[in-house]
């Protein structure tokens, strides 16, 4: 039985995540003002529309990319000596640490308590056509899956394959691949949450709405 | 600018990178490559550090992202772009802004107008009829709409009926493919919705683009290339022979090329093969002559059994197989000919420098495409580390590959499982069969996958078809 009580516990003990930010692509970059223990803020709006704080822009061929705070928190290093230069792609240009946030600690949580359907091959992962259009109008949730349902195209050097699902009957509580993202094998793409377990993830998910407080 | 006073971004990887650096260096020029982070072990990068100058190697986000690709190009100071052959090779759009940006870069290949012209399949259909040149019957333009689709299969399984042809099929391409990806065939009409439907949402998930071709599948042929070699401005254009490339996975993917295209001395054919191949050749000089062509190229060809020639397409960049032409070819009498290095050369706006009486072809070349995968089920590729690989120096044997042969090496998932290409050579059919099966049972290969069992690769079916090459 999950023991949600101690895993809170657990997360509370070493609450922050360490993000470094690194050039998505190569360019100049060049930095805000952004110090040192200065606080930068994620995305924000009813529909997360507002960009989070600026931290850097790369600039290749007159186009310039503003990097932003995908998340809350704090800034711990800025590669200051990189300032006007021209960067290779995944340099790593600033650290930043940060408090985790309910939806990550559920996230945490979840990946404990669900059943977990990994890939079997490095790979990157689709749903197939008729599941993917569920999942876009109606969410994942709206899915139920069963032992040898079709469910995935796996691409690999462009080739595809049809992948089933084994495992518990139950709906998707989590999907954990983006569009055109390699997934090493043995990472989960997907957790299912059979009816057994509704009870002990809807009460995870109650106490880490009531008992997790958000660090300003 | 003289043209040895030029560096050249080799804006691609692999085994084409290694031998784009190796012929700058061969004509004395800069070169700078480019590499993802999947890529970080592969042959290119460790090459560039070893032999590059300053600035001759950089960290990219993407080979396919054009703006990076040229704002190294710029903090490099390169001042031409090879594109290899895949991601831009083909583009004429990034080859027409390399060439007009503020700082303007040379583009290694066709004119953009030429590659727009020829690039486009339908164009080169209608521009090749002009020219009475045969093409494939088949759909004039990308097709959207599943009706239109769908109208046009039906009028080629009824056109393949009339020809008298017992089980007509339809082939379905992604129009934006390329390289035997996304094509399947049709052997029933009421299939085909279904077809069409599979290969449209391939075609949009890995192209971007729905569009498909669709064509009658013509079966039972040898596929042929002509290798086009012109200098700018398509005044000198001479040819480099021609390929057979029949041997292909079942993904329609090459696996073993040979040059040249027939050997009337030695196979039977059903038709005068000499004379088709030079009919192909000319009809494939006639057309590079229309554009102006005016660098490399390849002109594709399928021939049937009974020796009718049709033009599928014409490839505006260097192709894989290019080594195997250079290897039974010799300029003014001389060996180690290297289309590469000619591409190069030519185009930085050197002079072709020879006439088409200065070449000569001597011998055959057999070029196999060795590769992780396992013919067995379905061509489907292996992944995986290597951990040994070499094979025994032999004068007659060149091997192109990014893949370390003195530490192990993880195949990155990204991209094609393509190991290494080996090109042999031998004086006739005998010889080069010969020294092609003692090459493949000479390499060491092996590795193992994350559950640990062993590498699976084509050598077997290498071996196999080796005994097969030229033949319908």
């Amino acid at each position: 039985m999950l023991d949600v009580s101690k895993l809170l516990d657990e997360i509370q003990s070493a609450p922050y995540a360490e993000l470094s930010i690194a050039a998505p692509h190569s360019g100049l970059v060049s930095f805000g003002e952004l110090a040192p223990g200065g606080k930068v803020f994620g995305p924000s709006g009813p529909w997360k529309e507002k960009p989070g704080t600026l931290l850097a822009i790369i600039e290749r061929e007159r186009n310039k990319r503003p990097i932003y705070a995908a998340e809350k928190g704090e800034v711990m290093l800025v590669h200051e000596e990189l300032a006007g230069t021209f960067v290779q792609a995944g340099t790593e240009i600033m650290r930043l640490r940060h408090f985790l946030s309910k939806e990550e600690v559920l996230s945490i949580i979840l990946k404990k308590a669900l059943h977990l359907f990994t890939a079997p091959e490095r790979a990157k992962y689709y749903f197939i056509p008729a599941v993917d259009i569920k999942v876009k109008v109606s969410g994942p949730k709206a899915i139920t899956v069963h032992d040898g349902m079709e469910l995935f195209i796996m691409s690999r050097m462009k080739r595809e394959t049809p992948l089933n699902y084994s495992g518990p009957e139950g709906v998707i509580y989590a999907v954990y691949f983006n569009h055109n993202q390699n997934m090493d094998a043995g990472q989960p793409l997907i957790g299912i949450c059979p009816p057994d377990l509704v009870g002990a993830v809807e009460d995870a998910v109650m106490r880490v709405q009531t008992d997790w407080k958000e660090e300003e | 600018m003289s043209t040895t006073a030029h560096k050249v971004l080799v804006a691609n990887r692999g085994e084409i990178a290694v031998r784009i650096v190796q012929a700058c260096r061969k004509l004395g020029l800069e070169f700078v490559c480019v590499y993802t982070a999947e890529d970080a072990a592969s042959g290119h990068v460790r090459l560039a550090r070893e032999l590059g100058g300053p600035k001759s190697l950089y960290r990219v986000a993407s080979y396919h992202d054009a703006n990076e690709i040229l704002s190294v190009a710029d903090e490099a100071e390169a001042t031409a772009v090879h594109p290899g052959y895949g991601f831009f090779a083909e583009d004429y759009r990034f080859a027409r802004r390399v060439s007009q940006r503020d700082r303007k870069l040379i583009f290694i290949g066709p004119s953009w107008r030429v590659i727009r012209e020829l690039g486009d399949k339908i164009n080169t259909k209608r521009l090749a009829r002009s020219l009475d040149v045969p093409t494939v019957p088949g759909s004039d333009r990308p097709i959207y709409d599943e009706m239109e689709a769908e109208r046009v299969a039906r009028s080629l399984f009824e056109f393949q009926i009339s020809q008298g042809i017992e089980s007509p099929l339809v082939l379905v391409k992604a129009s934006a493919g390329g390289g035997g990806m996304g094509i399947e065939e049709v052997h029933d009409p009421d299939l085909f919705r279904s077809v069409y439907r599979r290969v449209r949402n391939y075609a949009a998930r890995q192209f971007k683009d729905e569009g498909v071709l669709i064509e009658q599948r013509i079966r039972d042929f040898n596929h042929l290339e002509v290798q086009i070699v012109a200098e700018r401005g398509g005044a000198n254009i001479v040819h480099f022979g021609t390929r057979n490339c029949s041997i292909q996975s079942t993904g329609l993917q090459k696996r073993v090329e040979v040059a040249p295209g027939f050997d009337p001395g030695a196979v039977a054919y059903d038709f005068d093969a000499a004379k088709l191949l030079e009919d192909i050749t000319r009809h494939s000089l006639a057309l590079a002559r229309r554009v102006k062509y005016d660098n490399v190229g390849t002109w594709e060809w399928i021939v049937t059994r009974d020796g009718r020639p049709y033009l599928m397409e014409v490839n505006t960049r260097i192709q894989v197989e290019n080594g195997v032409s250079a290897a039974i070819a010799r300029i003014k009498g001389k060996q180690g000919v290297d289309l590469i290095a000619e591409q190069i050369r030519l185009g930085l706006g050197a002079p072709l420098g020879y006439t088409q009486e200065d070449i000569t072809f001597e011998g055959m070349g057999i070029e196999y495409r060795i590769i992780a995968e396992d013919p067995a089920n379905r061509f489907a590729p292996w992944v995986g580390r290597i951990e040994k690989f070499g094979w025994p120096s032999r004068e007659w044997l060149k091997m192109h590959t990014q893949v370390p042969t003195d530490e192990p090496y993880t195949i990155p998932t990204e991209f094609d499982p393509n190991l290494a290409l080996g090109i042999v050579w031998g004086k006739d059919i005998s010889e080069v069969r010969q020294r092609g099966l003692e090459f493949l049972d000479s390499l060491v290969l092996e590795g193992r996958n994350a559950t640990g069992d062993p590498l699976k690769s084509n050598i077997a079916f290498l071996r196999e078809k080796t005994n097969r090459i030229l033949l319908f």
